[in-house]
């Protein structure tokens, strides 16, 4: 063999030696690229089906009958000038004006911005909405069942393909109300499940006055190590003696570490509420205009500010009033909106938080283009979500570190740039495991536009 | 005539045959179970815990709980908070611990007194077994449980209740 012929073979060699894909414990062939875009994701499912007309086309009443004052009622979340006329709208449920938007610059210029995206398959439901929104996947299921999911959620990716796998404190699913909300936790995939669930709560449930939590947590105390490590010695001396295990218990289960982590966070925030020191989205500190949205985004806050997971969702639900009370439904949209600008400007100040967090928002479905027959004490008539082709419009936007997002609107001209499926692995490529989800398991795509 | 009054005599032997033709029987009024029966508490218990295969009910679980602790039943607006509440937390076995912990903590609760529970420690862990497994502890688990309390002047009774009422045999029956 002459010496350049062998020094080519031998470089071959060497280099298929070093690139050979390789069969990992884990069953992959390559290890986990974890390239990450930022290290922690807050998604807002800004949810209780909103329309595009109110959203992003700004149409506030003018869609109504009779009327034809516009404006734009997110200045936390959209660029555009507020409505001057047909004010006595926000006289309601405590208020009597609109807030003044908490954040300088709207999130729509922070990102990027896509008006129009697309809900694809399937009926336009609360429960498959959430569902379609955390799984990425489309599913026909029309009712809001107490059930957890068929496929996958985020949570699930999220902990299972992570390098190293992630505990349940880095993943928190905080939803407005209770109903069919909880179940999102985790699925009924095989391979997947509970063992990689994330944490779950209602704030509005466990912390505030006059609800369960305050009446019936008030007693609990935090106790000492030592005495914790005594209830421990015990119990594994009564476990020891008894064959059957409780292990089964439905629902996601912590370490025993976590759950006292939890069991203090539970105790200091029902101390906070009770203090008064516990802090809300309100412009005006003015208690009667909390929303439970808002207090749902105040326990994000909380857990966000507490434990910096990596992966939180949390949702809004209150303009689903929009059913019987289109008045109503502009109202919570105001507020809403002032809790997400709220929650990005709290992210900004926390010293963990900040330049490291991406936020991904999007309603879980819009609603129907023509009302219902009903109408509320402004006489504005409601609007539904049957599936129709409005239903299915939505919009979303992509913040973060500008050296990490591109501040960009999408879909301009009125044709939808993105679907809903499109959030699961877009925020899989965020935190770095995407390429780690087996495939065939998603319906979409990564928003990768939406990254410099 | 005669005719009527061998259809009136027939009428009565029938009747007479009716009721002299009552069978004879015993009623056997005994109580039959397979558990002993602790006199004080009148409730069944268990000879051993390989009986209880069966995990209970979130309702049951701290419906039982209450009882065990307060010995008094669980009003319905408590149980419903509570079920609530564990709807509303996403690590069940987490919520149990806070019930237990905030029941233990909340005064009225019917636990013996460290001194009361040092006195007698073969007594207070029998009643404890009684209490949570209603089954009496075999001369093993009496020997390990003596020993820990023993060793420790710092284990209170409300530190091993709680730990009874979060073991694994208490989830079931």
């Amino acid at each position: 063999m002459k010496r350049r012929q062998f020094i080519k073979k031998a470089g071959l060699t060497a280099g298929t030696v070093i690139t050979a894909p390789y069969i990992l414990p884990s069953g992959r062939l390559f290890a986990n690229t974890g390239a990450r875009v930022v290290n922690h994701v807050v998604f807002v499912l800004f949810g209780g089906g909103i329309r595009n007309q109110e959203s992003i086309e700004q149409g506030f009443i003018s869609n109504q009958p009779g009327q034809s004052a516009t404006g734009n009622i997110m200045r936390n979340m959209l660029d555009g000038a507020e409505p001057t006329e047909a004010l006595d709208v926000f006289n309601y449920a405590g208020g009597n004006s609109m807030w003044d938007p908490i954040l300088s610059t709207p999130l729509s210029k922070q990102g990027a911005y896509f008006k129009e995206v697309l809900y694809g398959e399937g009926p336009t439901g609360h429960y498959n909405g959430h569902t379609v929104a955390m799984t990425g996947v489309y599913t026909e299921t029309g009712l809001n069942l107490n059930v957890n999911p068929e496929f996958p959620t985020i949570f699930e990716y999220y902990r299972k393909h992570s390098d190293p796998a992630r505990s349940a404190m880095n993943a928190w699913w905080i939803s407005e109300g209770l109903g069919p909300y909880p179940s999102l936790n985790y699925s009924r995939y095989p391979g997947y499940g509970a063992g990689y669930g994330a944490n779950y709560m209602r704030p509005l449930t466990l912390f505030f006055e006059g609800q369960p939590g305050s009446r019936q947590l008030q007693d609990a105390i935090l106790y000492q190590p030592d005495d914790v490590a005594r209830i421990n010695k015990i119990k594994s001396i009564l476990d020891k003696n008894f064959d059957e295990t409780a292990a089964d218990l439905p629902g996601i289960q912590n370490t025993a570490d976590h759950r006292e982590e939890i069991k203090a966070f539970y105790v200091e925030t029902l101390e906070k509420v009770q203090n008064g020191g516990m802090e809300f989205p309100l412009p005006y500190d003015n208690p009667n205009l909390l929303t439970g949205d808002l207090v749902a985004v105040a326990g994000a806050w909380e857990v966000l500010n507490k434990f910096t997971p990596e992966l939180t969702v949390v949702n809004t639900t209150n303009l689903d009033i929009c059913h019987s009370n289109f008045t109503g439904y502009l109202n919570f949209l105001h507020r809403a909106d002032y809790g997400v600008g709220w929650l990005w400007d709290k992210i900004q100040s926390h010293p963990v938080l900040a330049d490291d967090t991406i936020m991904v928002c999007i309603p879980e479905h819009g609603r129907n283009l023509m009302p219902n027959n009903l109408q509320d004490g402004n006489g504005m008539l409601a609007f539904d979500h049957t599936s129709d082709a409005n239903s299915r419009r939505l919009f979303s936007l992509i913040v973060g570190p500008d050296d990490k997002v591109i501040r960009q609107t999408f879909g301009n001209n009125g044709v939808a740039t993105a679907e809903s499926v499109d959030i699961v692995p877009t925020i899989a490529h965020i935190l770095g495991f995407h390429e780690d989800i087996p495939n065939g398991l998603l319906n979409g795509r990564v928003l990768t536009e939406a990254f410099l | 005539m005669q005719m009527f009054e061998y259809f009136f005599l027939f009428i009565f032997s029938a009747l007479f045959a009716l009721s002299s033709c009552k069978k004879e029987t015993k009623v056997i009024n005994e109580t039959v179970v397979d558990n002993y029966v602790y006199e004080i508490n009148q409730v069944a218990v268990y000879q051993n815990n390989i009986e209880k295969t069966r995990q209970k009910t979130p309702e049951a679980f701290l419906s039982g709980l209450y009882a065990n602790l307060f010995q008094s039943p669980i009003e319905a607006n408590t149980l419903s908070d509570l079920s609530l509440i564990r709807e509303a937390t996403g690590d069940k076995q987490m919520a149990d611990e806070l019930f237990l912990n905030n029941f233990i903590n909340a005064g009225g609760t019917m636990i013996p007194s460290n001194i009361q529970m040092r006195a007698d420690l073969d007594l207070f862990i029998t009643e404890t077994y009684l209490r949570f497994y209603l089954r009496m502890p075999n001369p093993y688990e009496v020997f390990e449980l003596k020993k820990v309390i023993d060793e420790d002047e710092n284990l209170t009774p409300e530190l091993v209740y709680q730990a009874f009422g979060l073991s694994n045999e208490y989830k079931f029956y």
